[in-house]
């Protein structure tokens, strides 16, 4: 069976009968022709046999994860952020921003390559800019650079704003997990005003396999619709 | 020659019964009559503002209409209220302030009908410029509700599956008693639930304080269109709900 998460920037596949971990590709990459059996993400339903929403797999693969009661989930991707909320084992609340909260981890990956940073060598400043998405954000950047400081600390003090909003986002919890390719990130986890566990980039197939296992448990309760939301 | 009458919002029963028996031809201003950006209107009306409002008056910069009744009062919102000023000023023609605040109820049948959710939609809007009750209908057992006004974009009511219960100001509309805050504020805490309301409109309040006291609901807005996030975070709630979303997903 093969699994994919299909993100903006990269492409998270899983062969179960084959792999022992999933591999990595990038978007740009991946030939056009390539179809999963389930998946999730960018345009899942065009490139699969059978497809679910993204907030569908990230509460999936939380609640296979997290062996916790109650708890709030942030997915922090390319181009959206979004989140659940579980409480008592069940989706609680749920949000999804491809609109304000566009690009950005891909802005904070295309800063890395164009000021050639490291983001594990930059300590978490202690202030963050204030933004709302990568875009209206580096100008920020710029303006910080004009006005004298680093462009190693302007770009750390986006992160830390691009941290903020997120953690605003997702209704400020005191603690987190987060899910995503920013998790592995230093700065962006160290920029977070609250507890982060970082789970990985593979939450999403996590939950791509709790629905494969949900199906084969009960096919036919599957296919009416099982519910996560009691 | 019938005469050509713009209606905003749910005027007076006896408002429609006047225009009825005249032979005129109701025009529903709420809706998207015309291709036009929205946009045209950003010179009267802000770009932050209720989208049905600023269709209202998108519909106006187009038509040719005789009459405009717009109801301005509890049954509808302050914004009407004040967008009235701004049509008054836009037409030639009289602009008529109403105050629907009928109590005999109609009942609402359309509201728990085994109809697609867009074609409960369509009829119960259509319903408004009749003063006649809709027939009555078989009742299905429900397996979700949606709770709102009509969306500015009725596509996004494709995501819910025929045996989607409508609530709040939409089932007010098809009782005719636009006011009735008691019936606007009920819903089923057995039925995983979409509070739904218009980006910028005051119902946003009441969407969001009912979505907190039910047990299993999420309040959403959208403004003009609904982007794929407002459609994927519908789809995930109904299907974590376990039930099968509609056809017109997020893909």
């Amino acid at each position: 069976m093969l699994l994919a998460d299909f993100g903006t920037s990269y492409c998270k596949i899983l062969d179960t009968r084959r792999d022992s971990t999933p591999r990595i590709v990038a978007t740009r990459e991946l030939d056009r022709s390539f179809r999963a059996d389930l998946a999730t993400g960018h345009n899942a339903a065009r490139r699969s046999l059978r497809s679910i929403n993204e907030l569908t797999a990230l509460a999936r693969g939380g609640l296979q994860l997290v062996d916790r009661p109650d708890f709030v989930l942030l997915d922090c991707g390319s181009r959206d952020i979004k989140f659940v909320r579980i409480h008592n084992g069940t989706v609680a609340d749920m949000g999804w921003n491809a609109e304000c909260g566009a690009s950005m981890g891909f802005t904070i990956e295309l800063l890395a390559t164009y000021y050639r940073l490291d983001y594990a060598a930059i300590p978490a400043p202690a202030t963050g800019f204030s933004i709302t998405c990568g875009v209206l954000g580096m100008s920020h950047i710029f303006d910080a650079v004009v006005a004298g400081v680093s462009e190693t600390e302007a770009v750390a003090r986006f992160v830390r704003g691009i941290a903020l909003n997120a953690h605003r986002f997702a209704h400020e919890p005191d603690e987190l997990y987060l899910s995503g390719g920013l998790c592995a990130n230093p700065l962006f986890v160290a920029s977070f005003p609250c507890r982060v566990h970082p789970l990985g980039r593979f939450v999403l197939l996590e939950g791509l396999r709790a629905t494969l296992r949900q199906g084969a448990e009960n096919p036919a309760r599957q296919k009416e619709g099982k519910p996560d939301i009691d | 020659m019938p005469r050509r009458v713009g209606i905003v919002g749910v005027p007076p029963l006896a408002v429609i019964e006047t225009i009825n028996r005249a032979g005129d031809v109701i025009v529903d201003l709420d809706e998207p009559q015309v291709r036009a950006p929205i946009d045209q209107t950003a010179a009267r009306i802000p770009r932050a503002y209720c989208a049905i409002l600023r269709t209202v008056a998108l519909n106006c910069l187009h038509l040719q209409l005789d009459q405009v009744y717009i109801d301005v009062g509890p049954g509808k919102c302050d914004c009407a209220l004040h967008v009235a000023e701004v049509i008054a000023d836009m037409l030639p023609v009289p602009v008529i302030r109403t105050r629907n605040q009928d109590t005999r109820a109609f009942g609402h049948p359309l509201c728990t009908s085994h109809l697609p959710l867009m074609e409960k939609f369509r009829r119960i809007t259509k319903g408004v410029q009749s003063a006649a009750p809709h027939p009555p209908m078989e009742t299905c057992r429900p397996s979700c509700g949606f709770w709102g006004v009509p969306p500015r974009d009725f596509s996004l009511l494709a995501l819910f599956p025929d045996t989607t219960h409508v609530f709040g100001w939409t089932r007010c509309m098809e009782n005719k008693t636009p006011a009735d805050l008691e019936l606007e504020r009920h819903f089923d805490p057995a039925l995983p639930t979409v509070f739904f309301s218009q980006s910028f409109c005051a119902k946003s309040v009441l969407a969001k304080h009912l979505a907190a006291k039910h047990p299993r609901a999420i309040a959403v807005d959208c403004d003009v269109t609904a982007g794929s996030s407002t459609r994927a975070k519908i789809e995930a709630f109904l299907e974590l709900s376990g039930i099968t979303p509609g056809r017109g997903g997020a893909g």
